[in-house]
């Protein structure tokens, strides 16, 4: 194959493209639709996996004391939490101490609180991991350790609800695959349907060419570009769609989450992702391309 | 042999000689355009063999068929011109796009257009051009690759008497070059013109060589 033979195949097919403009803009339509469903759903689980990481990052463990706790008893468990390499920090909070956040977090609840004729709120000990060290089976079984410790009430883990949400991320992710792809489909078969078309309008063209000598190869060539250019217009329109409704949506959304979201960690598709989109609706194009220029024998 | 039994062409035998100038007549029906498809690789027998050069056409692959097709100039009655394309790109398209860009392509499609009177022409689209013009544009695409072989299918038959004459007398000039000519008509005038080898076929039976 030679560069001549390129020039030629992206000349012939863009000339056929504008032959063609209204059937061209259904299916690069077609194709923009279904990658913008595909594109959106990737965008959801991006920005889950985001707050995954940005919280699983701040997830820490509150050790939950029994009030009658011995002080040998707490010198164990600070020994224990000292020895474990997931531990970044730690930090005790009296019973005292928790009225105190509890009265500044829920203002409202404050005076049901002060009715009561003892403080019913436990002393804890929030542990702050260290996120390069603090896997999820590792954390398990140092939950279900402490748990164990003599002189621990509860232990209440933030990576179990963090786990669930990356599934719900890994879930959406799949969703969008699966929806995406039969909507993918359907685009390799309009546009083998619209490359069929350019085909039949520029037939004798092809069966002079095809007694002229030219290679199938030559002859098919500019039906696939043909195919690839719709394809890759139409990634480019989703993902210009999809980033539309990104910049409308997105201060809403933040606004909705409130201070649980990091705003830093919320973000449109990262490069990577965004030309693999890309790439998905090229890829799209070629085999609607070549299934129509099959019919070239 | 088409479907239900009916034979476009049987029991035809013949050999034509390299150098030659033959032409194919009869009337219509009897299967002038068949052999030369038959010659083009465009349709294959059912019977018997064609063989080009020693090279039996049915066992061509289709990649070769294309090759094979390459060498061989092919003039239709019809022209076949690709409309959307200029003169230039009707004759060289083809090597051009296999990357034959070398000067000597270019000044061998040169030379063949103003060998057929055509060099100024060269940037005009065929529906500008007169019917003789376009036959010459076609001519000129079947000779740019210098072939062994030129086909022509009722090459005449959309021409007045005067062009078609010009246009015989070029398929002469290129036979004195040593290029073999098979031409299918029937025009007997031209050919008693031309005064070389026919061969009559009638119903799909060679019935007469004279």
């Amino acid at each position: 194959m030679t560069a001549h033979w390129f020039t030629y195949c992206f000349q012939e097919a863009l000339a056929s493209l504008g032959r063609q403009r209204v059937s061209v803009l259904l299916s690069v339509l077609t194709i923009g639709a279904a990658l913008l469903v595909l594109g959106g759903f990737l965008l959801v689980a991006v920005n889950l996996d985001r707050a995954v990481s940005t919280w699983s990052a701040a997830a820490e463990f509150s050790v939950y004391l029994d009030d009658d706790v011995s002080p040998e008893q707490r010198v164990a468990l600070n020994t224990l939490l000292s020895s474990h390499p997931a531990v970044a920090s730690r930090e005790y909070v009296s019973k005292a101490d928790a009225v105190v956040r509890f009265k500044r977090d829920f203002p409202d609840l404050a005076a049901g609180l002060a009715d009561m004729p003892n403080n019913p709120l436990p002393a804890s000990i929030e542990v702050r991991l260290n996120p390069a060290k603090a896997d999820g089976v590792t954390l398990e079984a140092f939950a279900r350790q402490l748990m164990e410790t003599a002189g621990v009430a509860d232990v209440r883990f933030d990576r179990r609800w963090l786990e669930r949400l990356g599934q719900i991320a890994a879930g959406v992710r799949w969703a969008g695959w699966i929806l995406g792809a039969v909507l993918l489909i359907a685009s390799v078969l309009t546009v083998a349907t619209v490359v069929r078309l350019a085909l039949h309008a520029r037939r004798d063209e092809v069966d002079i060419m095809q007694l002229m000598g030219a290679p199938i190869g030559l002859l098919r060539g500019p039906l696939v570009v043909e195919g690839i250019l719709q394809g890759g217009a139409g990634a480019l329109a989703a993902l210009g769609a999809l980033y539309a409704a990104y910049a409308l949506v997105s201060g809403r959304v933040l606004a909705l989450l409130g201070p649980a979201f990091d705003a830093a960690s919320f973000g449109f598709l990262p490069a990577r992702l965004s030309a693999l989109v890309v790439l998905v609706g090229m890829a799209v194009g070629c085999a609607g391309g070549y299934l129509a220029a099959r019919h070239v024998r | 042999m088409y479907g239900r039994g009916i034979y476009a062409l049987r029991d035809v035998s013949l050999v034509v000689e390299k150098g030659e100038f033959v032409f194919l007549t009869g009337p219509s029906g009897a299967g002038k355009s068949t052999l030369l498809r038959l010659l083009l690789r465009q349709e294959l027998a059912t019977e018997g063999s064609v063989k080009v050069a020693g090279r039996d056409l049915a066992k061509l692959t289709p990649s070769q068929a294309q090759s094979y097709r390459r060498a061989v100039g092919f003039v239709f009655q019809d022209f076949k011109l690709i409309p959307s394309k200029t003169v230039l790109d009707n004759v060289g398209i083809v090597p051009r796009v296999l990357g034959a860009t070398s000067v000597q392509q270019q000044r061998r499609t040169f030379q063949v257009l103003k060998w057929l009177g055509l060099q100024h022409r060269m940037n005009a689209y065929p529906l500008e051009l007169s019917g003789g013009e376009q036959q010459r544009v076609a001519i000129a695409r079947a000779l740019v690759n210098e072939p062994a072989l030129i086909l022509a299918d009722e090459p005449t038959g959309n021409l007045d008497p005067d062009l078609s004459l010009e246009i015989m007398n070029l398929f002469r000039d290129i036979n004195s070059r040593g290029t073999t000519v098979l031409v299918a008509t029937h025009n007997r005038e031209l050919m008693r013109h031309v005064g070389r080898r026919s061969i009559t076929l009638d119903h799909g039976h060679l019935v007469e060589t004279a």
